[in-house]
């Protein structure tokens, strides 16, 4: 079960008539359970095209996504029912303006949940736990959402994709223009949700530590085309870095240093900092 | 929403192209009061004659032609029937009674439904219903036994038909030609010729640069909100909003759903414009330079002369006959 792509492509065509290829030739499985993927690459790359294949918003144009079992493709059944997948799959926006339109976050929250049919009173419980797991307080609730912060309207959006209750959970930049502490903080909160609930988040980033320090299993993105699926550690090799334009990890940096200084090579990659700590002592002095 | 493409300019090269907006649009408004105050039967048809020979020799499709028609075929229909209808003086052409009985009421209703059941299957659903409506008044008209619910009569005079015609006719002229000036001019170059020909309008306080401005920033931003409003669409289906379905109700709630974060998003970006132009100094109504520089060719004096003529001659006409 989960989601699996089969030669998916995606063009999108231009004002000129001409066919831009965003993705092309996709082809990967996604548990639903037990997974925490980062999925990187370039601006343009079509990160945000290859997520919206995974909730049924965009079909692909050739080869087959399949979502839970339900098939998706260019000759599938016209009458497939798409909004149920919408459920299992939730998928929060990168940019939360999209989406907020309630007189207050409350309603905002459980605007979700009610199209899917869950009792209103079901879905203000709800709304009272996920506002507090993004890290705001019950007094939000009844605000504005057009009177908070970026980070907090984020936050928000977050929530009223949780109280959906997804199977599985994929977030587009959803730590871009957060400071870091908020972003520490949201990405420990996927952390969280990820181990007491075992289930699949995927997270859409730029951020090359979330990627090295949460994520097991890591997707790049290279102008259309997955170029690498694996564990993070052995995704920061010398010759990917040049051929992807990738960043490294701030602990993968230091590391470098310490080899720099030290001239010679550590043994293994650190999980954290304390882990590089007990390399050196080991290793190098 | 991906294909809908802003403006119709199809790129060619033919005398349309060559010709400057502001003798395409000064063309256009001539042409188009020509059509008005035409009121004899053969005159007109010339205009039709002369309007097909720009379409083809302006080197345009037909077929986009009649795309561009296609959006007032209901208006023509409507004020084509109540012509028909309405209007009794002149020779009376035809009469019959439209009668509902008993009888026909359920074979009406049968057509009815038929039609609305049968219509997603069918090609040219605007053939289809014409069809369908003239099944029916066939029906009314022909077959009428059994108890009378309601009776109307219906009668045609000569001159209904002849305004119904000449309604017709200008509808079709009119769409047809501003649908040649919109295909064979770019949007940017339609302003920019707008801009030009009410420049005297300053003259009563009326800022044609203004308006230009305005409508070029209108026109640069339909793409831009088109993009955004895709945007909203997919963010509020991955939250549920299902728009192929739904209650009336729920319909509501859908539409509320993508405006209000439509307008927020709309103020914001030109909110940013705002900024933006005044970063970059702009004062409204200081004299600026253009890029882009209209020129007037022979071309356009000689198509400016030829509609002069055609003006002049079907004034000449109408007083004559
Ligand atoms: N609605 C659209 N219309 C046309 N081109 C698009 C559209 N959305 C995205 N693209 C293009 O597709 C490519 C991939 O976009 P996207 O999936 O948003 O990339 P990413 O999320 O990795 O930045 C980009 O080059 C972008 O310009
Ligand atoms: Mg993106």
């Amino acid at each position: 079960m989960g989601i699996q792509f089969e030669h998916v492509s995606y063009g999108y065509h231009s004002i000129e008539g001409g066919l831009f290829q965003a993705i092309e030739n996709i082809n990967v499985s996604i548990d639903a359970v037990g997974e925490f993927i980062t999925l990187i690459g370039e601006t343009g790359s079509g990160k945000s095209t290859m997520v919206q294949h995974m909730n049924a918003l965009m079909t692909p144009q050739s080869g087959q996504v399949t979502i839970f079992g339900v098939k998706l493709s260019k000759n599938m059944k016209k009458d497939t029912k798409l909004n149920p997948l919408r459920q299992k799959v939730g998928l929060v926006f990168q940019f939360p303006e999209y989406q907020l339109f309630e007189e207050t976050v409350l309603k905002d929250i459980i605007f979700g949940p009610k199209n899917f049919k869950v009792p209103e009173k079901e879905a203000i419980q709800r709304a009272k736990e996920v506002i507090k797991l993004v890290g705001l307080d019950e007094t939000y609730l009844e605000r504005s959402p057009f009177n908070l912060s970026g980070g907090e309207k984020k936050r928000v959006s977050i929530a009223g994709i949780l109280a959906m209750e997804p199977d599985i959970l994929i977030l587009d930049e959803p730590t871009s223009g957060l400071d870091p502490k908020g972003r520490d903080r949201l990405l420990d909160l996927f952390m969280d949700i990820h181990q007491k609930t075992k289930k699949t988040i995927i997270v859409i980033t730029h951020d090359m530590n979330t990627v090295y320090q949460y994520a097991s299993r890591v997707l790049v993105l290279n102008k259309g085309s997955l170029v690498y699926d694996g564990l993070p550690k052995e995704l920061f090799s010398e010759q990917n870095i040049i051929d992807w334009n990738l960043d490294l990890p701030d602990i993968l940096h230091l590391k470098k240093h310490l080899e720099e200084k030290y001239q010679k090579k550590l043994s293994r990659s650190p999980n954290s900092t304390k882990d590089l700590f007990l390399l050196v002592k080991e290793e190098l002095i | 929403m991906k294909n809908i493409v802003i403006g119709q300019y199809v790129p060619g090269n033919s005398f349309l192209y060559r010709m400057d907006a502001r003798s395409k649009l000064l063309a256009l408004v001539v042409l188009m009061a020509t059509a008005f105050i035409i009121k004899d039967f053969y005159h007109m048809i010339g205009m039709v004659l002369l309007v097909g020979f720009i379409l083809v020799a302006g080197g345009l499709s037909v077929t986009r032609i009649m795309r561009g028609l296609k959006p007032v075929l209901i208006l023509l229909l409507f004020t084509f029937s109540f012509q028909m209808l309405f209007v009794n003086t002149g020779e009376l052409l035809y009469t019959t009674d439209l009668t509902l009985t008993l009888y026909n009421l359920p074979i009406m209703m049968g057509i009815i439904i038929f039609w609305m059941i049968s219509k997603k299957y069918v090609k040219f659903r605007f053939i289809y219903l014409l069809l369908a409506v003239f099944g029916v008044l066939a029906l009314l008209a022909t077959f009428a036994p059994g108890g009378v619910i309601s009776s109307s009569r219906v009668q045609i005079y000569s001159d209904g038909v002849l305004g119904a015609f000449f309604i017709m006719m200008r509808l079709i002229i009119i769409v047809t030609l501003s649908t040649i000036l919109t295909l064979s001019t770019k949007p940017t170059d339609l302003n920019l010729g707008l801009e030009r020909i009410l420049k005297p309008l300053s003259i009563i306080k009326i800022n044609a640069e203004e308006i230009a401005m305005i409508i070029s920033i209108a026109l640069r931003y339909i793409p831009t909100l088109l993009d955004e409003a895709n945007k909203i669409m997919l963010a509020q289906a991955s939250r549920g909003v299902d728009f192929k379905e739904g209650k009336f109700k729920d319909k509501i709630m859908q539409i509320i759903s993508l405006l209000v974060p439509m307008f927020i998003i709309s103020f914001k970006r030109s909110d940013e414009l705002a900024n933006a132009m005044e970063a970059r100094n702009f004062v409204p109504g200081r004299n600026r330079t253009r890029l882009h520089v209209l020129k007037w060719n022979y071309v356009d004096t000689f198509v400016m002369i030829v509609v002069t003529l055609v003006f002049a001659i079907s004034v000449v006409i109408r007083v004559v006959m």
